[in-house]
């Protein structure tokens, strides 16, 4: 075991499998000289060499359509998309094009491409550069879509996106990457579409992504002191969705708060509330509240980003709502 | 009132040379430009009337859309045809309609078909194609004065012109075809790509022009017995194994050892037959003409091609008489 | 870089093959029997067949929606192709996909794609997975002129150079994107001149020539084979059909089609050959009989084949 922070566990991943794997290589915007600009893939490129580890103009369809094509052909490409609004210019190579050559094709194509992308607000880097999109990915079938929220999972979850032969969406919240845990030093997987229970509790379910983990872990641990149990349920893989950890938490709790940073409507948290509602419905004592943003971009301005970004008091509200307990008032 | 005719061929410059070979690439955009200074200087010795081929993608129009031009601009009327053809047809059009020069812009290929059409009336051709012999790099502008100071017959013509001869196609007797630079025989089946560029096929060249700083094949004559455009006198070129060795830019780019196994001159009227039937023929740089099995193909050298305008005797003329000096 | 007998006739035979294949897709889709679209490469022939016939079979291409051509020059089987037309379980792509979208890995065919402008990336990708894995395979990229305003194309093209990729980027300019000719949609006549602007050849062919296409095509593919980059073939043609089966057809004229059927790549590649003495007439219908044979089988193989049953439907999503 070792500390390491989340980017220094997505490095370590990237270094140990592209040591395993010839096939693999990574290529994206700044990626080589400058490291990433969050300093994910630092160091490769000396260890590498540029044959590997691509510096590419600023040309996301074509960083994402030729990681298709070279994936088709028998590369495994391992790419950065910069900033996940950025996927906007690129969409179609990966959503008509990636996601759909398997099934278009009869099942014969193999496509193992792993896009990377940093998302989410709170440095304020405003409307283009700070969302959370992770529903749009959710909604395509042929993608799978992993969030992690510990430097641990991100080190795990990317080895498997890597030796996935799916195109994987990864997503990276932004303010995570300074994060630090323990680490194993080996390469390690852990299955996409299993999640995880990040902290056991009886009286409600807490299920939340990337950041929003993080603030529920805090929330739970305040409201043990007030009597109340959450327990913390992190997808960590999106689509494939792990609906029956889920499930079993509910079915255990009674009560579902879903909290993430996508703005709310139409977002991850709508997708898992109707799960939870088709498939446990009279489990349930409380209606789900979904905690996440309002229907707007995301704003520039700290006093507004923070307004924004859901935080531990909406989070401790909403479980106040469902629990109905008097003692957290 | 005098009429200066103008032909810009929108396809030139973009043939398979910039594959094979390293030629230039010529955007229409650049063709635009160049006619832009034409017109101009044109109408700045007094061109009242000005005649030209339409095309597909405008040169014209869109060089007019930038400028004003105090003359009479009008097209040349015909169905276009997207061939070398829309050349020919434009040509006779302009000739039938007086002109007294036509500006040509494009490459040897453009030329040749310009002059099927425009008999008598001088021609003063700009470059733009790839293995140019014919046309000159020169200036739009300057291009623009001299054409204009020729039809406005204010330069002797003796003085700034030449006629220059050119080659006949003859096949079982009948002309079919002419060349102003070069009759290149093949041992091909296939018109394909149209260049040439392969000089394993290459048998026979008749040149009609061939001096020792030309590119092309034309080059390959320059550097044994140089020849005049307005010579009368034409050199045909054997090509083979065992032949004498000539190192030639015979494409842009393109250096070769060929062998040169015999050479003649011709004089004018003479005929010389090809020497590969089947095959096809390049004239001025593009596969044109299919010889079949059992035809009797030759060439011919003749007299009366067109009428060129030398831009540098044509300023030096105006420069004598004082045309400009006002 | 003399055509052999046997490669004109094999290039022959194969534009005929494509033709009849074709108007055999045409009336299929009139009697009902295909669902959807089929956009037909009839009038392109010269262009796909000049092309392949230049690559070997690890080679890759990418095609388009008017793609039968191009698969069936890549070395496609008409039997599943006209099964996966008709949706029909035995085909292409189980009946997944239909005529936009057949592929055959196997033989380098990465797919038909109904995106205009969806494959160059992926050429460029494919190029960089052979470059990458060094291997003198060479990948073309079918386009359409519709495609060549696409920025997908641009920024596979710029892609492509700026990383020596082995691609040759093939244009199909048939002058019209469904109703919009080209005259309005660019303000260059040739996009072969775009060429330039990513320092690679661009050149104009006449794509109605299959002997022209073969010729630009063996250099450009030799080019980039040996790694010296890539480069741009403008194939100037014309579809004879509509964009689709059943478009009216109400932008162009009929004047306009008759001069272009005058230059018909197929008759005009079977006069030369009867002229030249390389074909004889029976050698012209024995290959039309066998095509004919070879069709009526894939025909009946595909009406004769199952449609998928509707559990397959979440089949072949993901890879386990």
């Amino acid at each position: 075991m070792a500390n390491m922070s989340f980017a220094q566990a997505l490095n370590d991943a990237h270094k140990l499998e592209m040591e395993r794997d010839p096939n693999i290589y990574v290529a994206g915007e700044d990626v080589g000289v400058y490291g990433g600009i969050f300093g994910v893939t630092a160091g490769l490129l000396d260890q590498f060499t540029d044959k590997r580890v691509r510096d590419t103009p600023i040309t996301e369809s074509a960083i994402v359509g030729t990681a298709v094509g070279a994936a088709a052909a028998g590369l495994r490409p391992v790419i950065e998309l910069m900033f996940v609004d950025f996927i906007g210019v690129a969409f179609d190579q990966l959503y008509n094009q990636a996601a759909k050559m398997k099934y278009m094709f009869g099942g014969k194509a193999k496509l193992p491409l792993v896009m990377r992308a940093c998302c989410g607000a709170g440095i304020g880097a405003a409307a283009q550069h700070s969302q959370c999109l992770e529903a749009w990915f959710m909604h395509v079938p042929g993608l799978k879509v992993v969030m992690p929220s510990t430097p641990y999972d991100a080190k795990g979850l990317l080895i498997s996106s890597i030796r996935d032969d799916n195109p994987v969406v990864f997503l990276e919240h932004k303010l995570l990457y300074g994060m630090e845990g323990e680490v194993p030093e080996e390469a390690y997987t852990i299955p996409l579409g299993q999640a995880d229970i990040k902290r056991e509790g009886q009286d409600v379910t807490v299920v939340a992504t990337a950041q929003m983990v993080n603030l529920s872990l805090s929330v739970a641990e305040k409201l043990s002191g007030d009597g109340i149990s959450a327990e913390v349920v992190d997808p960590r893989t999106l689509s494939p969705l792990d609906e029956e950890t889920i499930l079993e938490s509910v079915r255990k709790t009674h009560r579902l708060v879903i909290v993430h940073e996508e703005v709310k409507f139409a977002g991850s948290g709508a997708e898992i509330a109707a799960m939870v509602a088709e498939k446990a419905f009279d489990y349930l004592d409380a209606p789900i509240i979904r905690v996440a943003a309002p229907f707007t971009p995301v704003p520039f301005s700290p006093t507004l980003e923070a307004e924004f970004i859901p935080n531990e008091d909406k989070i401790i509200q909403a479980v106040k709502t469902v629990t109905g307990n008097p003692n957290v008032a | 009132m005098s009429l200066v005719g103008i032909i810009a061929n929108p396809a030139s410059g973009k043939d398979i040379r910039r594959l094979v070979a390293f030629g230039s690439v010529f955007g229409n955009q650049e063709k635009v430009r160049i006619v832009r200074r034409v017109l101009l200087g044109l109408v700045a010795v007094g061109v009242e009337r000005i005649c030209y081929m339409p095309d597909y993608f405008g040169i014209v129009e869109r060089a007019l859309d930038h400028i004003k031009v105090p003359a009479t601009i009008f097209p040349a009327n015909f169905s276009l045809k997207g061939s070398q053809e829309d050349s020919v047809r434009a040509a006779r059009i302009m000739r039938e309609k007086g002109a007294t020069c036509i500006v040509t812009i494009g490459g040897d290929g453009t030329n040749r078909a310009v002059v099927k059409g425009s008999g008598a009336a001088p021609i003063l051709p700009i470059s733009t194609g790839t293995n140019n012999v014919f046309p000159s790099m020169v200036e739009g502008t300057i291009a623009g004065l001299a054409a204009g100071l020729i039809a406005m017959k204010r330069v002797p013509l003796d003085e700034s012109t030449f006629l220059s001869t050119k080659l006949e196609v003859l096949v079982n007797g009948n002309v079919v075809d002419l060349a102003l630079v070069d009759v290149v025989v093949c041992d091909d089946l296939f018109v394909g790509s149209r260049a040439v560029w392969d000089m394993d096929k290459v048998r026979q060249i008749f040149l009609n022009q061939a001096q020792p700083d030309s590119i092309g094949l034309s080059s390959i004559g320059g550097l044994i017995h140089p020849i005049n455009a307005e010579e009368p006198l034409s050199l045909c070129l054997e090509l083979g194994d065992g032949g004498r060795p000539v190192t030639a830019p015979v494409a842009p780019g393109i250096i070769k050892q060929v062998f040169i196994k015999g050479q003649r001159i011709m004089q004018m009227g003479d005929e010389i037959a090809v020497s590969v039937v089947p095959s096809i023929l390049a004239l001025d740089g593009e596969r044109e003409v299919e010889i079949r099995p059992g035809q009797q193909v030759a060439i011919r050298l003749e007299k009366d091609g067109p009428v060129v305008v030398d831009v540098k005797q044509t300023m030096t003329a105006a420069m004598k008489n004082g045309s400009l000096l006002r | 870089m003399s055509l052999t007998n046997e490669q004109m006739i094999g290039m022959y035979a194969n534009m005929k093959k494509i033709r009849m294949f074709e108007e055999q897709v045409a009336e299929l889709f009139a009697a009902g029997k295909i669902p959807g679209f089929v956009h037909l490469y009839v009038g392109e022939e010269a262009v796909a067949t000049g092309v392949c016939a230049n690559l070997r079979e690890d080679d890759y291409i990418t095609s388009t929606h008017r793609g039968h051509g191009h698969l069936i020059s890549k070395g496609g089987d008409i039997k599943l192709m006209m099964a996966e037309l008709l949706g029909k379980k035995t085909g292409y792509c189980k009946g997944k996909g239909g005529s936009m979208h057949i592929a055959d890995l196997d033989l380098g065919i990465l797919g038909a794609n109904g995106i205009v402008g969806g494959g160059p990336p992926l050429a460029s990708g494919a190029a960089l997975a052979s470059q990458y894995q060094g291997k003198d395979l060479v990948t073309v990229c079918f386009f359409g002129d519709g495609a060549a305003n696409q920025g997908t194309t641009h920024e596979a093209m710029n892609l492509a150079t700026c990383w020596k990729l082995p691609v040759v980027f093939v244009n199909e300019n048939n002058m019209y994107g469904i109703s919009s000719c080209t005259l309005n949609s660019m303000c260059v006549a040739d996009i072969a001149d775009r060429a330039a602007a990513y320092d690679m050849p661009g050149v104009v062919v006449d794509g109605n020539d299959v002997v022209a296409v073969y010729e630009a095509a063996s250099e450009a593919l030799r080019q980039a084979r040996e790694g010296e980059g890539p480069s741009l073939i403008e194939c100037k043609t014309y579809r004879h059909k509509g964009h689709f089966e059943g478009d009216p057809c109400v932008y162009r004229n009929e004047e306009e089609l008759q001069e272009w059927k005058a230059k018909d790549p197929v008759l005009r590649f079977e006069k030369k050959l009867l002229d030249m003495q390389v074909l004889a007439r029976e050698k012209i219908d024995e290959i039309k009989d066998s095509i004919e044979k070879d069709l009526a089988k894939a025909v009946s193989f595909a009406e004769e084949s199952p449609f998928p049953d509707p559990s397959e439907i979440i089949e072949d999503v993901y890879t386990p």
